[in-house]
């Protein structure tokens, strides 16, 4: 019964050759490759000259897979056996598999295609990877190189500022510190770029006096639009909470960034710091800012693209000074704190961006908060006698200068890292400034080998100045004796500052 | 008279083990990558400086990630092996000890010239970086995209053979 059908469906894939011992071909059955007789086997395609060897191998079985062949321009992929016998007649048989081969190379084509591609990802990755992290290193670097020159300059103009000068000298001075302020700025917004990126930024969350940090901002800024012949309106809503707990640095940072944007692109008109209540529930507030100025407004293209790094780069004037690298730390800064931030704007009547930031309540009342404030205020007597541990002479003299302008310090300067202990041993020693970049020294060393000698000295209080600036090269330093950690560059009140808390408690 | 030799391409997928044989065969090259299953074979007679005509029979292997997978029948009467690695994809060349270890121990008397191609797509520190694993093996460094030493390659082979 199965005989018509067969006759009808039934294909014959294979073919069945003889050949000689020299390959000639001696019978062909089915012409499914134009191989006929007379044929020397190994000219149709150089695969059949393996015969040459195998041929001579007698009652033998020789199987091959997956053969791809090519007859007059058309391929085949094939399988073949090779059985070569005593009697000159060896048997070859090819079948041709080429469809069931093709089907088998479109899936091993997208099998092969997906596991390269996904190692050349890794690769790209690795590579991104390697650069971000040199890229990162080569800021940090960078910044801390800076930090010395731009301290001596900072403390230098003050100083400068102070003395007997004339009024055009006292302009130019006032560009000068204009200038350092604005250069410590973008190099605190680019380690800042540079800890974001490296996951290093982290928010340290402490109770402080919410209205006191908007009031001092107010102030500030109105002097600076005043200044600019603009108005400045402060609104501050009767309901917010006078004590929170958060980052005020980063709050204020954040204010500072908006604030100095919009006095940076209004020339006329006013600027609005409006703050309001959104609501308080579950120990939380969430409150309203709104900064608003009649500036000179953002292109409509730009709004997108304003909360991105380096925007400041796109050579758009008006949008040519305050954004960019700042308002991307601002948009990260919030989102650390789960606020949101948005942006109006319409060209020449101004801008008005909108953040919503959360905050802890919290329990400080108005006793505490004297306490706090007590703590903060610090009354100094006598002289007290420091030891300055620092190799760079300009540092040196900005130091000397400073403290001896309080006239409450005695300060002995030493620049060698061997010279520290003979130094404090049997003088009197109230307080030890110690530079990170003392030649052959780490700071971390130097203050050990302090620490280590009598009882006595366990509590001299060690000040480390220093161009490092991560949060974790401040924990190291914290974690190995150290009290306290001046970043470089630093001005009088942040010297002064630093080393104050520990004066009053080396006197206790 | 011609002498045939039969050459064998082996190295893991994408490596460009098909493209070294079409520079070299056909003086062309293309950036499409198409999957070699199973073996294609193709023909080339070169000159050798003696004076010799060779008749090389390249067997193109389909890649495999692991030199022990290729198909016995496929190595059959070779006479000289191209190992052929992408210098840009570490992961074909990080066993390259033991699939070199495998050709010396099963085909002791067998000529293997050991290939990285791609070498159009890396730079010289990237050489220096990896030259602990390159440095005792490798003979050429080629790119079948500009055909930077691919000719000589296969000629030198040639003559190892005679």
């Amino acid at each position: 019964m199965l005989k018509p059908y067969l006759e009808k469906y039934h294909t014959n894939n294979f073919q069945y050759i003889l050949v000689d011992d020299s390959g000639c071909v001696l019978e062909v059955d089915n012409p499914i490759f134009p191989i006929k007789v007379n044929d020397k086997i190994q000219d149709t395609h150089p695969f059949f000259e393996i015969l040459n060897n195998l041929i001579l191998i007698k009652n033998e079985c020789f199987e091959f897979t997956c053969i791809n062949l090519e007859f007059n321009g058309k391929p085949y992929v094939v399988d073949l056996t090779f059985r070569p016998q005593n009697n000159q007649e060896n048997l070859l048989i090819i079948e041709n598999l080429t469809k069931h081969y093709n089907n088998y190379q479109l899936t091993a084509q997208t099998r092969n295609e997906s596991i390269i591609n996904s190692q050349i990802l890794v690769l790209k990755n690795e590579y991104l990877q390697e650069k971000e992290t040199f890229k990162n290193n080569f800021i940090a670097n960078f910044s801390h190189q800076l930090r010395n020159p731009i301290t001596a300059s900072i403390i230098f103009s003050d100083l400068l500022n102070n003395s007997d000068l004339s009024t055009e000298q006292k302009n130019y001075i006032n560009i000068i510190q204009s200038a350092n302020k604005d250069l410590k700025n973008r190099i605190e917004d680019i380690l800042d770029i540079s800890k974001i990126e490296s996951g290093k930024l982290i928010l340290v969350d402490k109770v402080f006096n919410l209205k006191e940090l908007l009031n001092e901002v107010a102030i500030m800024y109105e002097y600076m639009a005043n200044k600019k012949g603009i108005d400045f309106n402060f609104k501050i809503a009767e309901n917010i909470p006078e004590f929170v707990e958060g980052d005020q640095y980063r709050l204020k940072q954040i204010l500072n960034n908006l604030l100095n944007n919009a006095i940076n692109n209004t020339t006329k008109g006013s600027i609005t710091l409006d703050i309001s209540l959104n609501y308080k529930r579950a120990k939380k507030v969430n409150l309203h800012f709104e900064i608003t100025d009649t500036g000179c407004g953002i292109n409509k293209e730009h709004l997108e693209t304003i909360f991105n790094r380096f925007t400041n780069l796109e050579s758009d004037v008006k949008i040519d000074r305050g954004f960019g690298l700042g308002l991307s730390i601002v948009k990260y800064l919030i989102t650390e704190m789960d606020g949101n931030i948005k942006v109006e704007s319409e060209i020449d009547k101004g801008s008005k961006f909108i953040c919503n930031l959360s905050f802890k309540t919290s329990n400080y009342n108005q006793s505490q908060k004297e306490e706090l404030l007590n703590k903060q205020l610090l009354k100094l007597e006598g002289r007290y006698n420091v030891l300055l541990v620092e190799d760079s002479e300009l540092i040196q003299l900005t130091i000397l200068k400073t403290l001896a302008s309080t006239g409450l310090f005695y300060v002995n300067i030493i620049n060698k890292g061997e010279e520290l202990i003979p130094n404090i041993i049997d003088k009197k020693v109230d307080i030890i400034l110690l530079s990170n970049t003392i030649e052959g020294f780490s700071a971390i060393d130097l203050a050990a080998s302090v620490r280590n000698l009598s009882k006595e000295y366990k509590k001299t209080p060690i000040i480390v100045l220093s161009t490092q600036a991560y949060k974790e090269d401040i924990k190291r330093f914290k974690q190995n004796g150290i009290n306290n950690v001046i970043i470089k560059p630093f001005d009088k009140k942040n010297l002064l500052e630093g080393i104050q808390k520990y004066l009053k408690k080396s006197t206790d | 008279m011609t002498v045939s030799k039969k050459i064998v391409l082996i190295g893991h997928f994408g490596v460009g083990k098909t493209s070294l044989i079409r520079r070299f065969v056909e003086n062309t090259f293309s950036e499409d990558y198409k999957v070699t299953i199973g073996v294609h074979i193709s023909k080339k007679t070169i000159t050798i400086p003696e004076g010799e005509q060779i008749s090389l029979i390249i067997w193109d292997l389909e890649g495999q990630d692991d030199i022990k997978k290729t198909r016995p029948s496929y190595l059959l009467g070779t006479n000289g092996f191209i190992y052929v690695f992408d210098l840009s994809r570490p992961v074909t060349f990080q066993d390259l000890n033991s699939e070199l270890s495998f050709l010396k121990e099963n085909y002791p008397k067998i000529p293997v010239k050991v290939v990285g191609n791609k070498m159009d797509l890396v730079n010289k520190i990237y050489l220096k970086e990896h030259q602990t694993i390159f440095e005792p093996h490798v003979d050429y460094f080629v790119s079948a995209k500009t055909g930077s030493k691919v000719e000589k390659l296969f000629s030198k082979l040639a003559e190892d053979l005679i």
